[in-house]
C-alpha cells in the first residue's frame, strides 16, 4: 500500500510538471514564468536539504496538530452526540469557530501565543479538526440498535459503553477519516507557517513567493507531496493493523 | 437538436473569448482596450494610475484601460508574458529577476523616485541618525522581501554583520512593533506610515522613519513595465498609454488638484479616513516628485544599476543582466 501511494503521487506530480512544461514550450514562455527542467534540477540540488528539514519540521507540527484535533473532535463529538441543550450548544460552538476564516483569527492567536510553535499547532489543529468532528458526530449520533438495545433493556448501558460500541462498529470509517485528516493537518500547518511562523515549509514557500521563484515552490510541493504520501500510507497501514487486532479480539 | 448545438457553439465561443490576449478586443467607439495590472491593492501608491483612469486621461488618448488591482499573489511581468495584461507595475527587483530568467520585459517609467519602503521607530526609545546606530537594535525584516535585501546592503555598507543587530522576522501585522518587541519595523512610509503614526500618536507616542536612500542605498521601487513585443508591434499604443498615464500622475500631484485627487482616492480606498488620506497624498508626492524640476516617471539610472549590483552581490541573480538596456523612456 505504501509503495503504491508513493508511485501514485509520483505519477500525479510528474503529470502536473509535464503539463507545465508543455505550456511553457508551446507558448514560448520564459524561465521566469515557468522554470526550465535544468532550472528545476539545479534548484532541487540547491535546496533539498534545507527544504527537507523544513518539511520534517512542518510534518512534526502537523502530526501533533492532528493528534490534538482527533482528541478535540472525539471530545466534542462525544459531548455533542447527545440531543440535550448542552450537546446542541457544543455543536453550535464548534460550527461557529469553524465558520471564521483562519486569517481573521490568526492575529488574535499571535497576540495571545506569539508566532512560535504553539500558534502553528493551534492553527493546524483548527483547520484539521472540523472534518474529523463531522465524522465523529455522525458516527456517535447513530445508535447501533441491535447491540445497544440489549444493554439498554438490561439497564447496563453507560455513556462509555455507548461510545465504545459506536466507535468499534465504525472503526473502518474512523480510520479512513483519521488518515484523510493527515492532509488537512499538513495543509493547516503550512497555512499557519505561511501566515506568520518563522519556520517550516510554509514559511519557505512564502519567501519563494516574495522572490517570484516558481522552481522553489515546485520543489517544496514535491517534498510536501512525497512526505504526505508516506505518512498517509503509514497511517493506513496502522489502521489496518488496528482493524485486524479488533477482529481477532472479537 | 440544432438549437442545442447552436447554444453549445455560443458557449464555446464565449469561453474562447475569455482567453483572447488582452488588448486584442476593440472596445465601443473604436477605443483600444488595454489591461493594466498594478503591483498592489488600490491605495495612495497607485494614485496617478487611478487619477488617469477616473479623470479621462486614458479616454483622451483613445484608450479604454482596465486598471486591475495587484496583490501578493499577482505578478504583472508574468501576466504580460501570458497575455493577461498589456502593461503592469513591478518593482525593480522583480524586473531584474525576470530579466535574469529571460523574460522579455521592458521598463517604461520609474514611478517612485524614492523607495517608500522605510523603517518606523520610536525616537524616544532609540536614536537612529546613521546606519551604525542600528547596532544591537532589534530590526524587523521580511525574509525574502525587498527590506531584507536593503537592510543587508545597509549593514554591509558600514561593515556591520547580521550578528551586530537582532533580526526579527516580520509577518503581516504590526503587533510586535506595537508591543515593543522590535525597535524598527519595515513600512511603506506613504501608505502605512501615516496610519501607524496616527495610531501611536493617539497612544501618546512619537514616531520617526529611517530612510535607506538617505544613507546611500537606492533600491528602485514601482515602475511601469510592458513586453518587448508590445513595444515592437504597437509603439503608438505604448506612447499614447504612457503619455496619458504620466499626465495623470502629474495632474494627481498638482497642489491645485488635491481635492479632486482625494475624491478619486477615497472612492477606491474607502476604509482609510480622509485626514489620513491627505497625509498619505502629501507623503507620496515627496516620493514620486521630490522636486518640481523632476518629471514623474524619470529613470534614476544610477539607482537601477545599484539595485542590480546589490542583487548580484547578494546572489539573487547569477549574472549581470544589464538592466540599463531595458529602460525605455517614451
Amino acid at each position: 500500500m505504501l509503495p503504491r501511494r508513493i508511485y501514485q503521487f509520483l505519477i500525479i506530480f510528474l503529470l502536473g510538471i509535464a503539463v507545465l512544461f508543455a505550456v511553457k514550450y508551446l507558448f514560448g514562455l520564459s524561465d521566469y514564468v515557468i522554470p526550465s527542467p535544468a532550472d528545476l534540477r539545479d534548484t532541487l540540488a540547491a535546496v533539498y536539504k534545507h527544504y527537507g528539514a523544513d518539511v520534517a519540521s512542518t510534518l512534526s507540527v502537523a502530526i501533533i496538530g492532528q493528534v490534538v484535533s482527533i482528541f478535540l473532535a472525539l471530545m466534542v463529538g462525544i459531548l455533542g452526540r447527545q440531543t440535550t441543550w448542552f450537546g446542541s450548544f457544543i455543536k453550535v460552538a464548534a460550527y461557529n469557530v469553524q465558520a471564521y476564516p483562519i486569517v481573521a483569527i490568526a492575529p488574535i492567536i499571535f497576540i495571545l501565543f506569539g508566532d512560535g510553535f504553539f500558534s502553528r499547532l493551534l492553527i493546524a489543529a483548527m483547520i484539521c479538526y472540523f472534518p474529523i468532528l463531522l465524522s465523529v458526530l455522525g458516527i456517535m449520533s447513530e445508535p447501533v440498535k441491535e447491540i445497544e438495545h440489549f444493554y439498554r433493556v438490561t439497564g447496563r448501558m453507560r455513556w462509555q459503553l455507548e461510545v465504545k460500541i459506536r466507535a468499534f462498529e465504525n472503526l473502518n470509517k474512523l480510520t479512513t477519516v483519521i488518515s484523510g485528516s493527515a492532509t488537512l493537518a499538513m495543509a493547516g500547518t503550512i497555512v499557519a507557517e505561511f501566515i506568520a511562523a518563522n519556520a517550516g515549509i510554509g514559511y519557505s514557500i512564502r519567501i519563494a513567493l516574495y522572490q517570484s521563484d516558481l522552481s522553489k515552490i515546485l520543489v517544496a510541493l514535491f517534498l510536501i507531496g512525497i512526505t504526505l504520501a508516506v505518512y498517509q500510507g503509514l497511517l493506513e497501514a496502522a489502521g489496518r493493523m488496528i482493524g485486524k487486532g479488533v477482529t481477532v479480539t472479537r | 437538436m440544432k438549437k442545442i448545438w447552436t447554444g453549445f457553439l455560443f458557449v464555446i465561443l464565449l469561453t474562447a473569448a475569455q482567453f483572447l490576449p488582452a488588448g486584442l478586443l476593440a472596445a465601443e467607439g473604436g477605443k483600444e482596450q488595454l489591461t493594466y495590472r498594478l503591483k498592489w491593492l488600490f491605495n495612495v501608491s497607485v494614485m496617478g494610475d487611478l487619477y488617469a483612469g477616473e479623470m479621462g486621461f486614458f479616454e483622451g488618448a483613445n484608450l479604454d484601460v482596465t486598471v486591475k488591482e495587484g496583490g501578493p499573489e499577482r505578478d504583472a511581468i508574468r501576466e504580460l508574458e501570458l497575455g493577461y495584461a498589456d502593461f503592469g507595475v513591478a518593482s525593480a527587483d522583480q524586473v531584474i529577476r525576470a530579466l535574469s530568467k529571460g523574460s522579455p520585459v521592458v521598463v517604461l517609467a520609474q514611478l517612485f523616485q524614492v523607495n517608500p519602503l522605510q523603517w518606523i521607530y520610536r525616537p524616544d526609545r532609540v536614536e537612529i541618525t546613521q546606519v551604525k546606530d542600528l547596532k544591537a537594535k532589534t530590526v524587523g525584516v521580511t525574509f525574502g522581501g525587498n527590506d531584507e535585501t536593503i537592510m543587508r546592503t545597509l549593514l554591509a555598507s558600514q561593515g556591520l554583520s547580521e550578528g551586530d543587530v537582532r533580526i526579527y522576522s516580520v509577518r503581516y501585522d504590526y503587533t510586535p512593533f506595537y508591543r515593543r518587541k522590535a525597535d524598527l519595523w519595515p513600512v511603506y512610509v506613504n501608505s502605512q506610515g501615516p496610519i501607524i503614526s496616527w495610531k501611536l500618536k493617539r497612544a501618546g507616542e512619537r514616531v520617526a522613519f529611517f530612510d535607506p536612500s538617505a544613507h546611500g542605498v537606492k533600491f528602485v521601487a514601482n515602475s511601469v513595465v510592458t513586453s518587448v513585443r508590445m513595444v515592437r508591434e504597437h509603439p503608438d499604443t505604448v506612447k499614447r498609454f504612457m503619455q496619458a498615464l504620466l499626465q495623470g500622475w502629474e495632474a494627481a500631484f498638482k497642489p491645485e488638484n488635491s481635492k479632486a485627487a482625494l475624491e478619486v482616492l477615497s472612492k477606491y480606498d474607502r476604509d482609510t479616513p480622509r485626514p489620513i488620506l491627505e497625509k498619505q497624498l502629501a507623503m507620496t508626492r515627496k516620493l514620486v516628485k521630490p522636486a518640481d524640476s523632476v518629471d514623474i516617471g524619470t529613470f534614476d539610472r544610477e539607482a537601477w544599476q545599484q539595485t542590480e549590483r546589490i542583487m548580484l552581490e547578494q546572489q539573487q541573480i547569477k549574472a549581470p543582466v544589464g538592466v540599463d538596456k531595458v529602460l525605455i523612456q517614451f
